[in-house]
């Protein structure tokens, strides 16, 4: 059993062994031949280097315990700890020289190693000093410990890529690309070979000779022969080796490395594939090619921003219920601004953006009233690239300050008059890619001059409407009342107010020559169909509208069916053709009769003084539901003889399917005494051909029966 | 009694007290785990969708999408089958069916007689489109737009199809895509909601939309699609009453709000939040709605372009016309329905009618748009929720003839934000029946259109009920061939 003091000079002793072997190895360097053994403790050092970090750093500890000088056992113990770790660092030291020897070159490998070799010494010497002076002795710890992390940060460089620590916080800085500046092989392949295969091919590993950190490097090869040569998957080892099985040991990256996925390899092999350029931009690859497909979708369309970003706060400060401030899309530092609200616009708000200024690439002003603010505010915008102004209401002063936007691409002022001040300005502006100028007021010439001064721009005029001749559609004519006992208002209107209404009571067609002008509402006192048409210049006439306005008459004093409608359509019986009520322009709503199987056939007792001179009736017409004109009316009469037939008439049948609608069937009544009346109607029996149910039988709909005097 | 209703106020404050505690901790951790940004400021909601979002720069601001419901045969418009001209009548071979389903209403037919297109077609623009002769304004833009030939869905009947191709789902309950934008982008004018719904309804056969339609799922509520009336006020109820002024009206606001937020902080139920900023906006509306919707200082030219119905309140026309002035302002996503395109018979008479109702205004919105410099950030959707057979539904007559759902192919059209123009995508077979090249699948269309808003579809995602959900479920390939 050895004493701990026995223990301890064993160790110090041992140190001036790591000491002389270091310095035979650091001095001998690549002239020494080392046994293949020795390699296996060479590539230990990643292993072994993690024991004299620790114990280095635990030891570093205790020069800086309070009073240590009193606390014995402690000091010991620190001091072990330390000289342990003084011991671990010469074994560490020793297999990194041996490891050194392998693939490894380049300054990083320097800094590692004379890092390391100076925290090796600096330990020996804090450790045999300790004693001396406190406040050196604290100096010289720290200096160590600082030592101890740079070499270990220097060493994972090594092993995992450059900044391999701090990469995941640094990664924000990087660039986007926009696609018209992406090159296939900066911007494309680098990336791939910069993630998966420059850590064992660069500058301080140069694994099989190739190294991929440089251009020139990659255009040279390594030890077995070219990395890529153009158009050929066989000579290219780039392609052979990255195609090999898995388990070759040539596969490239290698087994326990991160692989390449297929889309990667996709992009590789096409670059070969297509020339292996090395300053193609992407944009010269064929769009249909799958390199391009793959390769497009990392870069931004968007153009590249090379401004900073704004401060969030203020961009929140910025926005409230009438004014949008937010980033093109999240995380980019260009800002879109959008007024909304016409009545809450308020010019002065224009100048708080200069705060933003910079940023700002989109402003959407559209439909503001801009006339007469002071436009000096554009100047906060050098990067403006397209600002919307859509009827604004500009000035031609305002116009030539918005030419002084240098980087404007894209404006729209649709809706403003252009003068021709406005457009002498607006003719300096060559950067302009589109320009919206619909509904400006231009002349032919005047568009002939302005695509003359901007051959590059995409002018859009718009849709002006000159020469196109529409219909107009139908006013409206609205009653209160369908059915009335002496007089009824009526209301026509149209929704553009500048039209010509023109309209007729006896059912003929409106012209725009003859036919009365609507200008106030009308009265109707007899059974009539009101037609109305509008005009208007430019425009077609509309087609017609029409409205049958019933008058009621007087009512008789019975009425009796004497067959019966369809116990589903069956209203309010016999009272429904005498009620005075107008059914509604549908059949279903109760207030009509309807009569298939049956033909309806009706007998009307007249009133003791009643001396109708004209008989209606109103029924209901609408093919798509088969409610169809009778075939057949005929009206009978009887005073107090025999029934006498004095109408029997076929009423103008349907040709076609139309929209539901009322019709009115009159008929003068003999001036003769009578005292009552009959009426009998046909129902289509088998509907024509062109209908969707031909063949079926049909319907007739009625809702009242009334007499005039 | 007393003693119990201590217990439970004692028992309400612990279980309070502990689940606020776990949720606190808890969710600070998971959170600034998961979300980098979460102790940078900015409300933890936002941030964690922000980051969740993937940072590529959108190619469109808006949506507006032109739902044709009922779905308009591709047949009579943007697919051209001579063929189906040739063989009028004949049966259609069963190794072009192979077997597809049929729905309830050709189920029982024994015979599937071809039907060729009633319309002529023609070539268009410098894609050389075959474009039917009921679309003329349409072909107009022809170079503006980019024509799906192969869209294919999972549905064969309306409403699943509908909501499929909404909600990414066939059944309700989802989010519909303008909330799932909402949610993911937000409103930029924050007095408007994120996603507004038009509705329409043409002279053809019909079908029902829903509102679940526009649901927010499980999305917040603020979310939701704001359907607009289709009267002469969009918004209705947006006036003051006659005796309240603009003051007493921010005062009564300001009163309900305090009341809802004492609730809020003593429920912490998110719905309480949603609520007290549904009255905001509402009162922000009031001005920014009328200032919105004022259709008379449109010039005469719009008029003429979208064609005079678009004054009329409720036609797809006025509706077109809203939803450019919509978009315009700032609205993420409008969501407009025209119904009638159901043409299982009298498909000759109510698809003319149909096209007519929607040809002109859709062909005038893109090109306002355009002239307006806002086609380049607004993408225009134009597509049923799926296609027509390409035989006969009932007897085929000389001028009447019906089609059927038909699943496996159909065309719609984009146009703007980011969307190559003047390209025709995607082919069929010469029966129109299947697809032979690039098949584009609902999702596919779907996770496209969150692309070129600058949102990766796999990556924005809500957790619901133990699971996370995205708008294309567990598919969905971003077209990159239509992608300009």
């Amino acid at each position: 059993m050895i004493s701990f003091n026995t223990f301890r000079s064993i160790l110090e002793n041992t140190l001036f062994v790591w000491i002389g072997l270091a310095l035979i190895l650091t001095i001998g360097g690549d002239n020494l031949f080392l046994p293949e053994w020795l390699q296996v403790i060479g590539r230990s050092h990643p292993l072994i280097l993690h024991f004299p970090i620790v114990l280095l750093l635990f030891g570093l500890l205790f020069f800086w315990a309070p009073n240590l000088k009193a606390k014995k056992d402690l000091k010991e113990f620190g001091e072990i700890s330390f000289l342990l770790g003084c011991n671990f660092a010469g074994i560490t030291v020793l297999a990194g020289l041996i490891l050194a020897q392998e693939d490894y070159e380049g300054s990083a490998l320097e800094w590692h190693k004379w890092a390391g070799l100076a925290v090796f010494g600096l330990s020996i010497l804090l450790y045999f000093i300790r004693n001396q002076s406190i406040n050196f002795s604290k100096s010289l710890s720290a200096i160590i410990a600082v030592g101890v992390l740079q070499a270990g940060h220097w060493g994972a460089d090594l092993t995992h890529g450059e900044n391999f620590l701090l990469s995941p916080i640094l990664k924000e800085e990087q660039e986007t690309i926009a696609l018209s500046e992406a090159e296939v092989f900066r911007d494309v392949v680098q990336p791939i070979l910069q993630a998966k295969c420059i850590s064992c091919h660069k500058e301080g590993k140069i694994k099989g000779e190739l190294r991929m950190d440089l251009v020139e490097h990659i255009k040279k090869g390594g030890k077995s022969g070219p990395f890529v040569v153009p158009g050929d998957f066989e000579k290219s080892l780039l392609v052979t080796r990255i195609n090999l099985p898995l388990e070759e040991k040539e596969h490239m990256p290698p087994k326990n490395k991160i692989q390449l996925t297929d889309e990667e390899k996709t992009i590789l092999m096409d670059w070969v594939y297509s020339g292996a350029s090395f300053d193609q931009k992407l944009e010269e690859v064929d769009t249909e090619s799958e390199l391009f497909q793959l390769a497009s979708q990392k870069f931004s369309t968007e153009e590249n921003y090379n401004f900073d970003a704004a401060d969030p706060e203020t961009i929140l400060e910025l926005n409230n219920f009438f004014r949008e401030v937010a980033p093109i899309y999240p995380g980019s530092p260009a800002l879109v601004v959008s007024y909304f609200g016409i009545s809450a616009f308020d010019p002065n708000s224009l100048g708080e953006l200069k705060a933003i200024g910079e940023q700002v690439v989109q402003l959407n002003l559209n439909k503001m009233p801009l006339n007469g603010v002071s436009f000096g505010f554009l100047s906060n915008f050098p990067n403006l690239r397209e600002l919307q102004a859509n009827f604004t209401d500009l000035t031609s002063d305002e116009i030539s300050e918005i030419t002084n936007l240098q980087s404007l691409t894209s404006l729209a002022i649709s809706g403003n008059t252009l003068d021709d001040k406005s457009l002498e300005s607006l003719g300096k502006m060559k950067s302009l890619e589109k320009l919206f100028i619909w509904q400006t007021g231009l002349s032919d010439a005047e568009k002939e001059k302005l695509e003359d001064k901007l051959p590059d721009t995409k002018i859009e005029y718009g849709f002006d409407g000159r020469g196109v001749i529409y219909d107009l559609n139908s006013p409206t004519i609205i009653s209160e009342v369908n059915m009335f006992a002496d007089s009824a208002k009526l209301e026509i209107t149209h929704p553009i107010k500048t039209v010509e209404i023109r309209y007729s009571t006896e059912g003929e067609e409106p012209d725009s020559i003859s036919s009365p002008i609507y200008k106030g509402p009308i009265w109707i006192n007899k059974t009539a169909e009101v037609k109305a048409r509008a005009f208007a210049k430019d425009w077609k006439g509309s087609p017609s509208s029409s409205v049958l306005l019933f008058r009621s008459g007087n009512p008789p004093k019975e009425l009796k069916l004497l067959t019966q409608p369809n116990p589903n359509y069956f209203g309010k019986g016999e009272l429904t053709l005498i009620d005075q009520i107008k059914g509604e322009n549908n059949h279903t709503s109760g207030e009509w009769l309807g009569f298939q199987d049956e033909d309806p056939e009706v007998e009307i007792t007249l009133a003791d003084d009643q001396k109708p001179k004209e008989l209606t009736i109103s029924l209901l017409y609408h093919e798509g539901a088969y409610i169809f004109p009778p075939t057949q009316v005929e009206v009978w009469i009887k005073n107090t003889g025999n029934w006498e037939k004095i109408i029997d008439e076929i009423p103008t049948q349907s040709t076609d399917i139309k929209p539901s609608r009322f019709q009115a069937l009159n008929y003068d009544l003999p001036t003769t005494e009578f005292k009552k009346v009959k009426i009998k109607m046909k129902a289509i029996k088998s509907l024509p051909k062109w209908h969707p149910g031909a063949g079926s039988k049909g319907w007739v709909f009625m809702d009242e029966i009334s007499f005039l005097n | 009694m007393e003693k119990e209703i201590l217990e439970q106020g004692l028992n309400l404050n612990r279980r309070k007290f502990l689940s606020k505690l776990s949720l606190g901790v808890g969710s600070a951790a998971l959170g600034s785990l998961l979300i980098p940004d979460l102790f940078k400021g900015g409300s933890p909601d936002e941030d964690a969708i922000m980051s969740a979002l993937p940072h590529f720069a959108p190619k469109a601001k808006r949506v507006i999408y032109l739902f044709q419901n009922g779905a308009p045969s591709q047949l009579e418009s943007f697919d051209y089958k001579p063929l189906l001209n040739k063989n009028m009548g004949q049966e259609l071979p069963e190794s072009i069916r192979g077997g597809q389903r049929l729905t309830g209403m050709t189920a029982g037919q024994t015979s599937f007689p071809l039907v060729g297109s009633y319309y002529k077609f023609n070539q268009y623009g410098e894609s050389r489109a075959w474009i039917s002769e009921i679309f003329p304004h349409t072909a107009g833009v022809v170079d503006d737009i980019c024509i799906i030939k192969s869209m294919h869905t999972e549905a064969i009947n309306h409403d699943p199809a509908l909501t499929f191709f909404q909600t990414g789902a066939q059944v309700g309950n989802r989010p519909s895509m303008g909330s799932w934008l909402s949610y993911g982008l937000g409103s930029e004018n924050s007095n408007l909601p994120a996603f507004c719904v038009l509705l329409s309804r043409g002279k053809g056969n019909g079908q029902g939309v829903y509102s679940k339609l526009w649901s927010n799922g499980f999305l917040d509520a603020t979310h939701q699609g704001v359907q607009f009336s289709n009267s002469e006020d969009p918004v209705l109820y947006l006036k003051d009453p006659k005796s309240m002024s603009r003051d007493e009206r921010r005062k009564m606001l300001d009163q309900i709000s305090a009341m809802n937020d004492l609730n809020y902080r003593e429920f912490n139920d998110p719905e309480i939040s949603a609520k007290i900023q549904q009255y905001e906006m509402a009162y922000r509306m009031q001005t920014a709605v009328p200032e919105m919707t004022d259709v008379s200082k449109e010039p005469d030219s719009i008029i003429k372009m979208y064609g005079p119905d678009c004054l009329i309140p409720g036609t797809y026309a006025a509706n077109c016309l809203l939803a450019r002035k919509l978009s315009e302002s700032g609205v993420r996503f409008v969501q407009l329905y025209h119904q009638g395109w159901d043409q299982h018979g009298n498909l000759p008479s109510e698809m003319a009618l149909q096209a007519k109702d929607v040809d002109q205004a859709s062909a005038a919105l893109v090109k306002d748009l355009k002239q307006r410099g806002l086609l380049d950030e607004t993408l225009v959707i134009w597509g049923g929720e799926f296609g027509r057979t390409n035989y006969c539904q009932g007897k085929i007559l000389e001028d009447n003839y019906g089609r059927d759902h038909h699943p496996r192919a159909f065309s719609i059209w984009m146009a703007g934000g980011g969307v190559k123009s003047g390209m025709v995508y995607g082919e069929t077979d010469e029966f129109g029946y299947n697809i032979t090249e690039n098949p584009v699948h609902v999702h596919d269309f779907q996770a496209t259109v969150m692309n070129l808003m600058g949102i990766d579809h796999e990556r924005m995602t809500y957790k619901h009920l133990g699971r996370r959900y995205r708008l294309t479920d567990v598919s969905g390939h971003v077209i990159k061939d239509i992608i300009a």
